[in-house]
């Protein structure tokens, strides 16, 4: 039985991430379905959702060969260079060096390359929507694939962390539905902030038991991580907003 | 094969926004394996130091990214 201590930082990582992923990825497919037709942006999403399933179908069995230290500390490296470069960006994002994503600029974004193009007749089938939508879908979508499997694997947590995941995906479904335009209230850099924080922390922890370090207080050292990443993140991205006297959007 | 280009490129882009991050974290992990593996250093004083390694890491590469903005910033007319 997996206790809630266990099982809470990497359910609560696997849903944060997943709900910056799918926002991004809820953003374009709502671009396309809008101008280029539901059913283009409905196959491009399954599409991308079916080779997201034979990857994982494929991966699941493998990791199980793969000597427990060595998954370890391939993903805690891993999970280092991609928490630490989310951590990377949020920090600068926060400061004012580089600009805040937005959703809403995104659609925009997306709505113009897709209207340039030309919309083909009723019947035919839209291959540049479902082309957009699947590529959209299955990048986000291999992005919270890794997370649940870098936070998930180490310990048996594959489930829970991808029921964090699928939480995720429904609550940005339910709320697109009903709100029917991109989610740009949603504080995508405060969550990118968060989560750099915690992939970074289990980074730390995955690889220093990859290399065989025993962690004082165990799973409790990935708290301590996470509060030093977030006190040092903070900090650099206050002396950084100081010393370039950037303007924090 | 457009589609399949782009999705290698942005597979990379996840592990490797910035080369210098990237670089240095890899530096700090096999500096750390090399230590506790050779047992130069007890495994938690390895521990430490990949840890500390890490957060330096963050701020030196943040630092660098914001010199490079002030750099351009001060180099606008």
């Amino acid at each position: 039985m997996i206790s809630f201590a266990t099982a809470a930082p990497a359910v609560s990582a696997a849903f944060l991430a997943s709900l910056v992923e799918v926002v991004e990825a809820f953003t374009i497919v709502l671009a396309t379905g809008t101008l280029r037709g539901w059913r283009a942006a409905i196959a491009g999403t399954a599409a991308a959702l079916a080779v997201l399933v034979v990857i994982v179908v494929a991966l699941g069995p493998l990791l199980d060969r793969v000597p427990v230290h060595w998954l370890k500390l391939i993903i805690g490296t891993l999970l280092l260079l991609f928490g630490m470069g989310w951590l990377r960006k949020a920090v600068l994002r926060a400061a004012g060096i580089i600009a805040l994503h937005d959703e809403n600029a995104a659609f925009a974004a997306e709505t113009v390359k897709l209207s340039d193009a030309a919309t083909p007749g009723r019947a035919a089938f839209d291959w540049l929507g479902g082309v957009v939508a699947f590529k959209a879908v299955l990048l986000e979508g291999l992005e919270v694939v890794f997370i649940v499997i870098a936070v998930g694997a180490g310990r048996g947590l594959l489930l829970p962390a991808s029921l964090g995941a699928l939480a995720a995906c429904i609550v940005v479904l339910v709320i697109g539905a009903i709100v029917h335009r991109p989610l740009a209230r949603v504080p995508e850099n405060t969550l990118k902030f968060a989560v750099g924080v915690i992939l970074s922390a289990f980074g730390v922890f995955w690889t220093g038991e990859g290399l065989g370090i025993a962690w004082p207080g165990e799973d409790l050292m990935i708290l301590f991580f996470g509060g030093a990443f977030l006190v040092v993140g903070l900090c650099a991205a206050q002396i950084v907003r100081r010393a370039t006297g950037a303007l924090t959007p | 094969m457009s589609v399949l280009r782009e999705l290698a490129s942005e597979l990379c882009k996840m592990f490797v926004g910035d080369a210098w991050l990237t670089a240095g974290i890899l530096i700090i992990v096999s500096l750390t394996a090399c230590l506790v593996g050779y047992r130069v250093a007890p495994p938690l004083i390895g521990g430490a130091i990949l840890f500390l390694g890490c957060c330096v890491v963050l701020v030196a590469s943040v630092a660098r990214s914001a010199r490079g903005f002030r750099v351009r910033r001060q180099g606008r007319p």
